[in-house]
C-alpha cells in the first residue's frame, strides 16, 4: 500500500511584526507574511509605505528594524536589485558578468552565461556597449540580468517594471518565469502581471 | 635681463646641458618612486577610512587633511631628524641620498592621496557598495570595483601629489643637500645657480619645472572637466 506523501511547505521568508525606524519615524511595517520557496510574490503599496525598506531588509543591508525576519537563504544567495540600478562603469557584459566572477566562474562559462541572460532580457545587442549610453531601460535590463544570471535562492526586485514598454514588460514577465530554483520579491507601486505572481503582501502607508 | 635670461636658458635646453638633464631627470624619478610608494599606502588607508567604521577614525580624517597643509621644509626638518646620525634612522646613512629625498617627498605625497581618495571614495553613490555586496564581491573585488569608480578622482590625487612632490623645494634641499651628481634636484639646481648669479642656468631649469608642471595641471583640468561633467 502506498500513503500519498503530502507535500510538506517550506518557507524561504518569515516575518513577524517588523518595523523599521528612522528619525523616530515608522518607514515600514509587516505584522506577519510568509513566503513559500521557489514561489514569485508581490509587494505592493502606495509610495512611502516601505517596499524598498522591507526589500533591503531581506538582501540583509538594513539591519536595524525590530520585529522577526527569518530569511532561509545566506546573504550572499540574496541578490537586490535597486529602484534605479546603479551599473558599473565599463560595458553592459562585464556588469552581467561581475557576479560570477564573485563566484570564481570560468571566463567562458562567465561569457556564455551573461550572453544566454543578456538575450533573455532582450539586450544581448548592447554586450559591448558602455553603460553610460544605455537607456533607463536599458539600464534596467541589464541589472536584471546580471541579477538573474546568478540564480540565487532569494531575488528581491525593486519596481522591475517601471521605465519598460510593454514589450520590455513582457520579456521580463517571461524571463522571470525561468527562474524556477528562485524565490523572487517585485514590488511595484501598482498591481503585478497575473502570469507573474503567484501571491501578494500589501503594504500600507502609516 | 629676464628676456636673456631665457634666451640662454632656451640655448642651454637646446645643446641639452648635462648640468640640466642630470637635475631633470633626478627630479622625475624621485617624484616618481615618491608618489608611487605614497599611492599604495594612500590608496589602502583612504580606502580603510572610507568604508569602515573604527575609533579614531574621524581624528585620522582630519590628521590627514592637516598632513595636506604641512610645509615642506617642516618635512624636511622632521626627515633630517630621523636620518641624521643621532636621529632613529641614522644608522641606514640615507641623509644627502636620493632616497632621504624620497622618503620625505613620500611623506608629502601621503596625505594628499589618502585625503583626495578617502573623499573620492566617500562621495561614491550609496548603491555603488550595497550593489557589489548584493552580488557577492569579497573584500578585495569590493575594493577594486570602489576604486575604478572613483578612478578619475584618484587619477587626480595622483598627478596633484606629483606636482606637489615636482615642485618642492624644502625637503630636496635639508636631505638631499644639492649634491651634484647626486642629490641635485631642479628647484634646488634653481635655488643654488640663482644665488650664485647664473642666472641663465636658473631659467632653463625653471622652464623645465615650468613645462612638466603646466602638463600635469593640464591633464589635471581635463581630468577634473571629466569629473565635472560626466558623458552623458
Amino acid at each position: 500500500m502506498t500513503v500519498p506523501v503530502q507535500p510538506t511547505f517550506r518557507s524561504m521568508i518569515d516575518i513577524t511584526s517588523l518595523t523599521v525606524t528612522k528619525r523616530g519615524q515608522t518607514v515600514c511595517q509587516v505584522a506577519n507574511a510568509t513566503v513559500a520557496q521557489h514561489s514569485t510574490v508581490g509587494v505592493t503599496g502606495p509610495n512611502g509605505s516601505g517596499k524598498s525598506t522591507l526589500l533591503r531588509v531581506l538582501a540583509g543591508i538594513e539591519t536595524a528594524f525590530v520585529g522577526e525576519c527569518v530569511v532561509d537563504a545566506s546573504v550572499t544567495d540574496r541578490v537586490l536589485v535597486h529602484q534605479s540600478p546603479y551599473l558599473f562603469r565599463g560595458t553592459v557584459l562585464s556588469n552581467v558578468e561581475y557576479g560570477l566572477k564573485a563566484r570564481s566562474t570560468s571566463k567562458s562559462t562567465r561569457h556564455d552565461q551573461a550572453t544566454l541572460w543578456l538575450e533573455r532580457f532582450g539586450v544581448a545587442h548592447l554586450a559591448r556597449r558602455s553603460v553610460e549610453s544605455l537607456s533607463g531601460g536599458e539600464k534596467r535590463r541589464t541589472a536584471l540580468a546580471r541579477a538573474c544570471v546568478l540564480e540565487p535562492k532569494l531575488l528581491l526586485f525593486d519596481e522591475p517594471l517601471a521605465d519598460l514598454d510593454p514589450r520590455g514588460v513582457e520579456c521580463v514577465v517571461q524571463s522571470l518565469n525561468m527562474l524556477d530554483a528562485s524565490t523572487i520579491l517585485i514590488t511595484s507601486p501598482a498591481p503585478l502581471p497575473a502570469d507573474l505572481t503567484q501571491a501578494t503582501i500589501s503594504l500600507k502607508q502609516d | 635681463m629676464i628676456r636673456e635670461g631665457i634666451l640662454e636658458a632656451l640655448q642651454l635646453l637646446l645643446d641639452l646641458d648635462a648640468s640640466v638633464i642630470d637635475a631633470a631627470s633626478r627630479s622625475l624619478w624621485i617624484s616618481i618612486v615618491a608618489v608611487v610608494t605614497a599611492t599604495v599606502v594612500g590608496i589602502t588607508i583612504g580606502l580603510l577610512l572610507a568604508r569602515k567604521r573604527f575609533p579614531g577614525r574621524s581624528l585620522l580624517v582630519l590628521l590627514f587633511r592637516v598632513g595636506m597643509s604641512v610645509p615642506t621644509v617642516l618635512i624636511g626638518l622632521l626627515c633630517y631628524g630621523l636620518l641624521s646620525r643621532r636621529g632613529t634612522l641614522g644608522e641606514l646613512e640615507l641623509l644627502y641620498t636620493p632616497t632621504a629625498i624620497i622618503l620625505g617627498e613620500f611623506f608629502l605625497a601621503l596625505p594628499i592621496v589618502t585625503t583626495l581618495t578617502h573623499g573620492a571614495i566617500a562621495r561614491l553613490d550609496p548603491r555603488a557598495f550595497e550593489t557589489a555586496r548584493t552580488l557577492g564581491a569579497g573584500t578585495l573585488q569590493r575594493a577594486l570595483t570602489y576604486l575604478r569608480e572613483a578612478k578619475l578622482a584618484i587619477l587626480l590625487a595622483l598627478l596633484t601629489a606629483f606636482s606637489r612632490c615636482f615642485t618642492e623645494l624644502g625637503i630636496a634641499m635639508m636631505v638631499g643637500g644639492n649634491i651634484t651628481g647626486r642629490t641635485r634636484t631642479l628647484t634646488t639646481a634653481t635655488a643654488m645657480e640663482t644665488a650664485r648669479g647664473e642666472f641663465a642656468s636658473g631659467v632653463a631649469m625653471s622652464l623645465i619645472l615650468l613645462s612638466i608642471s603646466m602638463l600635469v595641471t593640464l591633464a589635471i583640468a581635463l581630468l577634473n572637466r571629466e569629473t565635472v561633467e560626466p558623458a552623458s
